[in-house]
């Protein structure tokens, strides 16, 4: 098993990143509409997502958990002008699920806006919600938040999980990268972003216990740092997490100074806005790894002794 | 620049030889390409050489299907196990490789003296997945039905390290260990069904087919999956 305070570490540093480089979660209000406004909302919404697990796990050193409350802070106040952006996001394209999904990990830990609420619960009516196209694996998702925001899901999610790639606990060799994503957000979904580990069905713990060590392997020695990451919060929402000493290591060998993960192989250059845009996501997914690696090798020391 | 000529004319005759036990496998003409007689010349050390590097597989027809083998094919097979016994100090797989070789030949020739001690097999009990897996590729002549020895115990105590190996290789494109590893899988009980070692071999042939060394490991696993007797 891998050293703890190094999982630990990794975690301290891409937070301490992301409070540095805060001003990079920008909305662009002028873009082009072929782009879309609501292109630049995910990253938002990930790192509430991901602020949210980290309060949740309370395996947070002080220093790091307040640097997540003034990102939070900052990101609600700032970058979506206390949701007035999310409103706006909603208005340019009513049916989009994406000011909900942004929303909701906001709503959950405290902050609020009542017309993105009353939004959500109408487009919640809409058998247009329930028919709009998005991949299963997504669909999961948000069938996943709606639950979490307190609406029935539709569908319900248990109709959904049989869609997806990992539910099929195919021939594993045929995984590429596309794949792998969709086996990383099926496990988030099932298991409410690490929450509840007991959410992932016995057949699918059983596959991903068998092959994820080899996908680990390979993404490792390919150093795609922002799959790996993913993949290493799979492995800690498993009923017996590896904690894979050789891809932590390496992980956190990867790991720039400053606490930026580069995404694959080694830091991009160019421009602070395009490095930030390139990196953010591994390095949010190195928090996201860290915590939940972190709070499950604790639990397994408490076990123990 | 001699050196490279020898090693591309042995890759050629490594091929050329694997080749020609794949069509035996398939139940067509045996054309011997790589048999040129046990002879003191180049095209004879080539020849010895090549049999060597396919090792055991170099009779698989004969070992598999029970087809007399070419009395040439057996003198340059004789030759290659009586003439050049591994030093002591060798690696585990060179080791192992001639003994594998040795087996089959006190089989197809009765009258062979070829040593029968097993060598040890203790580093594939502590080898990772990934080495257990290279290992076992490269000790394919040993997957045979029927045919215990400390190696083929040591696999079959890992069938989900080695499924994951087999996954390994097609994931890097290294079809010859992945054909390797397809052909142990089919004798080892206790794989993973998620696996899809059938469709797996098949694409493992569509992909890395063309090349004989591959072909001849999925031949071999196909005929022991249908329970070729040994």
């Amino acid at each position: 098993m891998t050293d703890t305070r190094l999982i630990h570490t990794v975690g301290v540093g891409a937070i301490e990143w992301l409070w540095a480089h805060r001003d990079g979660f920008r909305l662009q209000p002028d873009v082009d509409p072929e782009i879309g406004f609501l292109e630049r909302f995910k990253p938002v919404g990930e790192l509430a997502l991901i602020c949210k697990v980290l309060f949740r796990e309370g395996v947070a050193g002080s220093r790091q958990a307040e640097l997540a409350r003034r990102l939070l802070d900052h990101a609600w106040r700032e970058t979506l002008d206390g949701g007035a952006m999310l409103v706006r996001g909603q208005r340019t394209e009513p049916i989009s699920p994406i000011p909900f999904e942004v929303y909701l990990p906001f709503k959950e830990l405290g902050y609020s806006h009542p017309e993105v609420e009353r939004a959500a619960v109408l487009n919640h009516r809409l058998d247009s919600w329930v028919a709009f196209e998005v991949t299963p694996t997504r669909r999961l998702g948000l069938s996943a938040f709606q639950r979490r925001y307190g609406l029935t899901p539709r569908p319900p999610e248990a109709d959904l999980v049989g869609g997806t790639w990992l539910a099929r606990t195919p021939e594993p060799w045929t995984v590429e990268g596309h794949i792998a994503y969709d086996v990383t957000h099926t496990v988030f979904h099932l298991t409410d972003w690490g929450e509840n580990p007991g959410g992932l069905p016995p057949d699918i713990a059983d596959y991903l216990a068998t092959w994820l060590p080899v996908w680990i392997d390979d993404w490792l020695d390919l150093e795609r740092w922002d799959l790996l990451g993913e993949l290493l919060v799979v492995d800690a929402c498993l009923p017996r997490p590896t904690l894979d000493e050789r891809a932590w290591r390496a992980f956190a060998a990867a790991q720039q100074p400053d606490g930026a993960m580069p995404a694959i192989r080694t830091m991009p250059e160019g421009e602070p806005d395009e490095v930030f845009d390139i990196v953010y996501h591994p390095t949010l997914v190195a928090a996201f790894a860290s915590v939940l690696a972190t709070s499950r090798a604790l639990s397994e020391l408490a076990e123990a002794s | 620049m001699e050196q490279s000529g020898t090693s591309t004319l042995l890759q050629g005759a490594v091929q050329d030889l694997a080749s020609s036990v794949v069509s035996a496998l398939r139940g067509g003409d045996h054309a011997r390409a790589a048999t040129p007689g046990v002879v003191d010349s180049d095209a004879g050390g080539i020849a010895l050489a090549a049999v060597r590097v396919l090792g055991s597989d170099a009779l698989l027809p004969s070992v598999l299907l029970g087809t007399p083998p070419d009395p040439d094919e057996l003198a340059v097979f004789r030759k290659a196990v009586e003439s050049f016994p591994p030093r002591a100090d060798a690696a585990p797989a060179v080791l192992w490789s001639h003994w594998a070789m040795a087996r089959t030949l006190r089989r197809l020739d009765p009258s062979s003296a070829a040593g029968e001690a097993e060598p040890g097999a203790d580093w594939l009990d502590g080898a990772s997945w990934q080495v257990l897996t290279h290992q076992l590729a490269v000790l394919a002549p040993l997957a045979l039905p029927g045919e215990e020895c400390a190696v083929t115990r040591a696999a079959g105590r890992r069938p989900v390290d080695v499924a994951r190996g087999f996954v390994r290789a097609v994931r890097r494109r290294d079809w010859r260990q992945a054909a390797g590893a397809g052909r142990w899988l089919t004798l080892l009980d206790g794989v993973p069904t998620t696996l899809g070692l059938e469709a797996g071999l098949d694409f493992v042939e569509l992909m890395g087919g063309q090349d004989p060394q591959v072909e001849l490991q999925v031949r071999a696993a196909r005929l022991l999956r249908a329970g070729a007797p040994v």
